[in-house]
């Protein structure tokens, strides 16, 4: 008897919350693309950008390696280093975005290597974007998959494909974004078969005041990617100690890249 | 001439202890020589017909298309044009197949590998049918969609068989990521390191997993009815594709896969066309086949070195122990070239019939080992391109080694020969040994 009134008072809870909470009228193009557009803004600084990355990777069957790298940005021409300190064999190996082209490079035999922007970063399943500035506005379309609970958490679901013409590594992306804060917290990627390639999960999200950009920056200092093809492979990529003071003028190039791989 | 023969065998026979000893000895480096060629020979044949099968035709028509300078693919477009300049220009054509080329990751619900991937049309394939030994399932079974072909080690690693479904997952020609789900329908034993990293699925399937359209393909393979036509071959055609408009690669006789390094540091888009032939295409594996030859060589010229010094002291004491005869052969008006000749014979009968001994019991070993489907174990199938001990006889080669060795140890009796011929009759004949 006692069970019985547990489950009846409980199912009766529920059903007043979905009563309390107003059903939302799903966005239209406009205010999605206006979303996006704030999801943007709030990770991007509009000047430079340097932080202490650390990189875990976990895979089957191996021993997890830990990699230390510091990320440098510049928003004026979508610049991008990532220069790896530890450990000792990876240090000093890299990549470079100069124009749309993401050069790798390894200290050992001292040469450059024209690669996709869309590889992955020292073979984890983090890619060039989760370290980049995000586009979503720029790169895709949104449709509104309603609202949803995602743990203590009232999210807006988002659909987004990409537009034609421009090259993704994930033509489908889903994004589950904190409703009270705008803050993305979980993040699924499909490839072109529809096939879910990878989740990513953003538990903590972080502001600084920019003096570039006259107002807050935002960025996770935790990202957890779970690779969903390969089960047992995951990445944590944690960014500490986020710089926004201005870079030298000359760092993006491959001269000094190849200076501080020495 | 005929009595110096005779001369010659009759004192081999006198000393038939020595002669049987140094002759045992010359004996069976030829036969080992003998098994190292045959050895070496059958590896080549074994690595032409796994890889002309697997990887390459005789000659290749393949290129890259770059969508960005930094972004290259391993396809041809619009290859039923490429198609016909090649059946102009090369009359020499015996068949010629379309296969795809990629380069993915095949994963299962246990672990996950990086191979190559063909993609082939297996109704139109015969070289596959005959050199491909079929584990588990039916070959034919690969005409249906979404199906793949594994070897023995991969659907080991993947801990799968026959029916079970695996992923591949790779980016298209744009950077796209794209997974296609396949079924396994055979399971190939191993062909060495060849195998190890390929697999194969229809080209529909490859197509539809890169993106690419009908038309477009991974190269060309051209099988030609003489294989020392392909020098010929690979340079006209380069010309004729040149001709027709195409723009074409700068020779680099490496495999395509290596080649995507250099091809993406250059500032292209577009199509180019790269002409291969079969042994640039398989240069990472030819190294075995050049480490036995250089092994063999290193082994022959010790051996020898150790033969020249028995053939040598053995003439020596032979000279010693006929000095009173030479003295007296000289003394009754025999020339000292003919002298030379007697001790020379000798060396050169004994070269002879040892090394045909040798050769003879060489090419029984080896046929013996043949008949035996010796399997040799995973490490060395990798260099072995085969499961089992394969060693291939070439009759040239053989009567090489035969008369290679024969010329060494008459060559080494010249000096002390032309000693013996220069003996005064008179200090000859009171020579006391």
């Amino acid at each position: 008897m006692r069970r019985l009134i547990e489950v009846v008072s409980s199912l009766l809870a529920i059903l007043i919350l979905l009563l309390a909470t107003p059903a939302r009228a799903l966005m239209d193009r406009e205010q999605l693309l206006q979303l996006l557009k704030v999801l943007d803004d709030r990770q991007q600084n509009n000047g430079d950008y340097r932080a202490l990355v650390y990189l875990e990777q976990k895979e089957r069957d191996k021993t997890d390696v830990i990699r230390e790298a510091i990320v440098y940005r510049r928003s004026a021409d979508q610049r991008l280093i990532i220069l790896f300190s530890k450990p000792k064999s990876e240090q000093g190996k890299g990549y470079l975005r100069v124009d749309k082209n993401l050069w790798s490079y390894d200290p050992n035999v001292g040469k450059w290597e024209r690669r996709t922007e869309r590889e992955r970063i020292a073979g984890t399943d983090s890619r060039r974007a989760d370290f980049d500035e995000s586009r979503l506005a720029e790169e895709y379309d949104a449709s509104d998959e309603g609202d949803d609970n995602l743990g203590a958490y009232h999210v807006h679901r988002l659909n987004l494909k990409v537009k034609p013409g421009v090259d993704v590594a994930f033509p489908i992306v889903k994004l589950w974004v904190d409703a009270a804060t705008s803050n993305v917290l979980k993040r699924q990627e499909f490839a072109l078969s529809g096939r879910l390639m990878r989740t990513l999960y953003y538990p903590r999200w972080q502001k600084q005041y920019s003096e570039s950009k006259k107002g807050d920056f935002w960025y996770p200092p935790e990202i957890r990617i779970y690779d969903e093809v390969e089960k047992a492979n995951s990445t944590i990529v944690l960014i500490k100690t986020v710089d926004l003071r201005p870079l030298e003028t000359n760092i993006f190039t491959k001269a000094w890249f190849e200076s501080k791989s020495r | 001439m005929l009595r110096l023969v005779l001369i010659a065998i009759r004192s081999l026979a006198q000393h038939h202890r020595r002669t049987l000893l140094l002759g045992g000895a010359i004996a069976v480096v030829t036969a080992l020589l003998v098994v190292l060629l045959e050895l070496s020979t059958g590896l080549r044949a074994t690595i032409l017909r796994s890889a002309t099968t697997l990887m390459t035709g005789h000659v290749n028509v393949a290129g890259f298309y770059k969508v960005t300078a930094g972004q290259s693919a391993p396809v041809v477009t619009q290859y039923p044009k490429v198609v016909e300049v090649v059946r102009k220009a090369v009359p020499e054509l015996d068949y010629l197949i379309e296969r795809g080329r990629g380069w993915a990751k095949v994963i299962s619900e246990s672990g996950a590998v990086q191979v190559g991937i063909g993609g082939v049309d297996i109704q139109h394939e015969p070289g596959l049918h005959k050199v491909l030994r079929i584990r588990e399932g039916r070959l034919d079974d690969l005409a249906e969609p979404n199906t793949i072909l594994l070897f023995d080690e991969q659907a080991k690693k993947l801990e799968v068989k026959v029916g079970d479904l695996l992923t591949i997952s790779a980016p298209t020609p744009r950077g796209t990521s794209n997974t296609l789900d396949v079924q396994v329908v055979a399971i190939a034993r191993d062909l060495g390191l060849l195998s190890s990293f390929n697999v194969f699925i229809p080209i529909g399937s490859l197509q539809a997993l890169y993106q690419l359209r009908n038309d477009t393909t991974g190269a060309l393979m051209l099988y030609l009815k003489n294989l020392k036509a392909v020098p010929a071959v690979h340079a006209r055609l380069r010309e004729a594709l040149q001709n027709a408009g195409y723009a074409v690669m700068d020779d680099n006789p490496k495999a395509f896969w290596m080649k995507f390094d250099s091809v993406n540091r250059e500032d292209w888009t577009g199509q180019k066309l790269d002409i291969t032939n079969w042994d640039d295409e398989v240069s990472f594996v030819t190294y075995t086949v050049t480490a036995l030859d250089m092994l063999t060589g290193v082994l022959t010229f010790v051996l020898l070195i150790i033969i020249a010094i028995g053939v040598m002291n053995t003439m020596w004491i032979s000279i010693r122990e006929r000095t009173r005869e030479i003295g007296t052969l000289r003394a009754i008006g025999m020339q000292r070239r003919r002298v030379l000749w007697m001790f020379v014979l000798e060396a050169l009968v004994l070269g002879l019939v040892s090394t045909s001994v040798g050769a003879l019991l060489g090419v029984m070993i080896c046929t013996l080992l043949n008949a035996a489907h010796i399997a040799v174990p995973i490490g060395v199938q990798l260099f072995l391109m085969n499961d089992t001990l394969t060693l291939l006889a070439d009759p040239a080669k053989i009567i090489g080694a035969v008369l290679f060795i024969t010329f060494c140890t008459t060559g080494i009796a010249l000096f002390p020969s032309f000693l013996a011929a220069r003996l005064k009759p008179i200090s000859a004949m009171h020579y006391i040994g």
